[in-house]
């Protein structure tokens, strides 16, 4: 949507323009604002560790968290709980998404299958990932299957919500051009319904992964032995929050990271269909 | 005088309206129903035997005790006690840092990009060093689920305000609205669906966070500290029970929500 | 004897300009509005008619005052006009009434900086809902009503503050021909009982003639005025008169080739070229819209 400011928007740029410099210094510092706070921030910090004001237990320079970053990158560590890491969340991911995707696409082509299943799988959903913790650890004990599952329970429920919404969200105008022209059921499915879902399944399938992604950080804080969230807890228990720092920067990074990713794709993905979606709300005033 | 022809069936009675409920979704009901009852028979017959493996029975009777003994009541009200704490001391920051974001342009491209980023990172990872600062009892559990609750509103607010679309803007500057009667009568009116949902969201992420606290910050009482107990101590029955708990609340606080939602959204239905 | 309520307006050698971003200096700029002489008696009622792009729009709301970049004066009883100000109203194409709030309370957000009373507030509330026949909506919410009555809200809510100027710009082009047919009626009944200067914008040729005293006919490219035609039909005006549907065709002429067709803007025929009667007229329903 456009950018409202609280004035009324110009419709185009007034007849006066400003000369050479002062635009290019104006475009300078406009690219320049949003690193500001962030600067500021990291100076403050750093001259805060420096000085001596904030003990190094509570809040180490960044200069140290940039080196035991180093640190673990050159030993290799950093790749090895990373890759533990990774590892975890796209099995899990895998699964979950495989099986929502078959659920959702399940509930939605057949309604007395929803009729079913829904009620119960909305009633699983209420609870929540952490609370299946104790459950899943009593039953599979400690190790990596406890992990896939959980993980896997956290991507399943925004894929199957989407899936189903994707399927069942077919306008009634489509599918009666479709009956018009003679088309069999197998085809209505695989021509209509199919593609008009795709960037609702997308957008399930982008949420499931962000989801995954969280659920691993807790997962690993709480239950287990190497990993990005074993390696803030570690170091939090020795009481070298540098490390913390490091891994939370690191899990920060890649989430951020994936999700660019799936947002590219998804724009690729719903790019074509946006402009002629039927229903999609033209945007707002006449000019 | 009218007789009543006789070849018409006399009007049906109306079924009670349990009836016409359960009617409309008892297909709903054939899983869980199934599934209990599978339990149910696995417990009894024995075919598999591990100390896991309770009744359904058992459940009861473990829910039975917690309810009498006052343990669920003590255990739950501290977890929401943290929780609504948490969600409206979140909220407020969260209604004034959204508005900031939203209503100052200049602002929101200094706060906003560090704020977009911050939000992405789970906010579970910041609990050791929150742990570091404020240590493992209330105070730090507080202060997490703040910042759970504030970045739903954040958002939402933020977007609300300014999504308010141009054309009533015009509006309210043909009348001769001053900035403040514009932001009064046209920008949060037209915000509050937004900002409601924002809130409504934070009401869950706080309870979702609830949980998540207690499991590692470990000092104090909770619901979530009865489940750990629970799997400490290999009782399965204990873990069903908090489960069970912990879903009913989310459900409640959901329905809550949705109802309220219906009731405020009842002059916007079909609104542009 | 009515007494007239409206102010002189007179538009004197205004243009404007939009500068096109990234070219060198205004040699791209795109003339909006060029050389616009208009003089609008107190209380008479206006049209003004054009295609797409011939600045109509742009003219209204540089009356109205959302807009003071532009070359030339614009005179309200003889003082400039300088922002928005409660003696001009407006009636825009799309109503934009609050979604929250209902029809009186719509009508009453024109009124928040009138200094008057809330009784007589309420008071020119309920007035102005009788005036558009609304009586009996009065708690409805916008999404309750169709789309021509909530255009009648938004015509109460531009007259609430008894504006001397009335600014109506396609008021009616979202609606379906029936309810357009209605509320014009609806707009001469007002304008007779208000007796305020109203200056309407449209693309519709009949409804300009239908409700103008004095027609104004606009071409793009730069927007300028092609012709002004007075129109000395008496009120209220009768659709099937030979003499309105004549004016009717004079002015729709200027927008048609000399063989009855909808003409191409680059080869419009010049002001007044052609007879009242051109030849074998083609179907009359054919010939409602200026494009």
């Amino acid at each position: 949507m456009a950018e409202n400011t609280l004035s009324v928007p110009a419709t185009a740029a007034p007849a006066r323009r400003g000369a050479g410099p002062h635009a290019f210094l104006r475009n300078a510092g406009g690219r320049l604002l949003p690193w500001l706070l962030p600067l500021a921030l990291l100076a403050l910090w750093q001259l805060g560790a420096s000085r001596g004001w904030i003990s190094p237990q509570v809040l180490p320079s960044p200069h140290f968290v940039w080196l035991t970053l180093q640190d673990l990158y050159t030993s290799g560590d950093l790749w090895l709980n990373v890759h533990a890491s990774l590892q975890r969340v796209l099995v899990g991911y895998a699964v979950g998404s495989a099986l929502g995707l078959a659920l959702g696409a399940a509930m939605g082509l057949w309604r007395p299958l929803e009729a079913y299943l829904l009620p119960t799988f909305n009633a699983l959903v209420q609870i929540p990932v952490l609370a299946w913790l104790p459950f899943v650890l009593l039953l599979v004990g400690i190790g990596e299957p406890l992990k896939y599952i959980l993980i896997a329970k956290a991507a399943l429920v925004p894929v199957t919500l989407n899936t189903l919404q994707g399927f069942r969200q077919t306008p009634v105008a489509l599918l009666e051009v479709a009956r018009v022209y003679g088309y069999t059921r197998r085809q209505q499915v695989l021509e209509v319904v199919l593609p008009h879902a795709l960037p609702t399944l997308f957008t399930g399938l982008r949420l499931g992964f962000t989801k995954a992604w969280l659920s691993l950080v807790v997962v690993e804080l709480v239950a287990s032995s190497e990993g990005l969230g074993y390696l803030i807890v570690y170091g939090r228990q020795l009481f070298q929050l540098d490390l913390v720092m490091a891994a939370v920067i690191v899990v920060g990074a890649i989430g951020y990271a994936i999700d660019k990713l799936l947002d590219l794709a998804e724009t690729r993905v719903s790019g074509s269909q946006a402009a002629t979606r039927l229903g999609v709300a033209g945007a707002g005033a006449r000019v | 005088m009218t007789t009543t022809p006789i070849d018409r069936p006399p009007a049906p009675r109306r079924p009670a309206a349990w009836r016409a409920w359960l009617g409309a979704r008892w297909r709903g009901l054939v899983l869980p129903a199934a599934a209990i009852l599978a339990w149910w028979a696995l417990a009894r017959l024995g075919w598999v035997s591990t100390p896991l493996l309770v009744s359904p029975g058992t459940v009861l009777d473990t829910a039975a005790s917690q309810i009498v003994s006052g343990q669920l009541w003590r255990a739950l009200s501290a977890s929401l006690a943290r929780e609504l704490t948490g969600f409206a001391i979140g909220t407020v920051l969260g209604l004034a840092l959204g508005a900031l974001l939203g209503l100052l342009p200049l602002f929101n491209r200094i706060v906003g990009p560090s704020f977009n980023t911050f939000k992405q990172i789970s906010l579970f990872a910041w609990i050791p060093l929150i742990s570091v600062w404020f240590g493992l009892g209330d105070v730090a559990k507080v202060t997490f689920l703040s910042l759970a609750a504030l970045v739903p509103v954040v958002v939402n607010t933020c977007d609300g305000i300014r999504n308010t679309p141009a054309t009533l803007l015009e509006v309210a500057r043909v009348f001769g609205y001053t900035r403040w009667q514009t932001l009064l009568h046209v920008v949060l009116p037209s915000a509050a669906p937004s900002i409601f949902t924002g809130v409504y969201l934070a009401l869950i992420y706080s309870w979702l966070a609830t949980i998540g606290a207690e499991y590692l910050l470990v000092a104090g009482h909770g619901i979530g500290n009865t489940l750990i107990e629970g799997s400490e101590h290999f009782r399965m029955d204990l873990v069903i029970f908090g489960m069970f708990v912990i879903g009913l609340v989310g459900w409640s606080m959901n329905a809550l929500a949705r109802a309220l939602e219906r009731r405020l959204a009842r002059h916007r239905l079909g609104a542009a | 004897m009515t007494t007239i309520l409206g102010k002189e307006l007179s538009i004197r050698g205004v243009g404007k300009r939009y500068a096109r971003p990234g070219d060198g200096d205004g040699a791209q700029a795109l003339q909006v509005l060029q050389d616009i002489d208009l003089d609008v008696p107190a209380g008479r009622f206006v049209s003004i008619v054009g295609a797409s792009g011939c600045g109509k729009s742009t003219l209204l709301r540089l009356i109205l005052g959302l807009d003071d970049d532009y070359s030339g004066q614009i005179l309200l009883d003889g003082e400039p006009v300088r922002g928005a100000g409660l003696d001009r109203g407006i009636v825009f194409q799309d109503h934009r009434l609050f979604p929250w709030l209902n029809v009186e309370r719509n009508i009453a957000a024109g009124l928040r900086n009138a200094p008057l009373s809330k009784a007589e507030k309420q008071e020119l509330v309920a007035e102005h809902v009788a005036l558009v026949g609304l009586q009996g909506f009065e708690k409805s919410f916008p999404h309750q009503i169709s789309g021509g009555m909530a255009q009648r809200v938004a015509i109460a809510r531009g007259l609430v503050n008894r504006p001397r100027v009335l600014l109506l710009d396609e008021p009616l082009g979202a609606l379906d021909a029936l309810t357009r047919s209605r509320l014009q009626n609806e707009l001469q009944r007002i304008w007779e009982k208000e007796r305020i200067t109203m200056i309407l914008v449209t693309h519709d040729v009949e409804e300009a003639v239908f409700l103008g005293d004095r027609v104004v006919v606009m071409q793009p490219r730069p927007g300028r005025i092609r012709r002004i035609v007075d129109i000395d039909l008496p009120h209220p005006r009768n659709r099937s008169d030979p003499r309105f549907i004549r004016l009717r065709d004079d002015v729709l002429g200027d927008f048609l080739d000399p063989d009855g067709r909808i003409a191409d803007e680059e080869r419009l025929p010049p002001p007044g070229a052609l007879p009242a009667t051109v030849g074998a007229l083609p179907a009359l329903d054919r010939l409602r819209m200026a494009w």
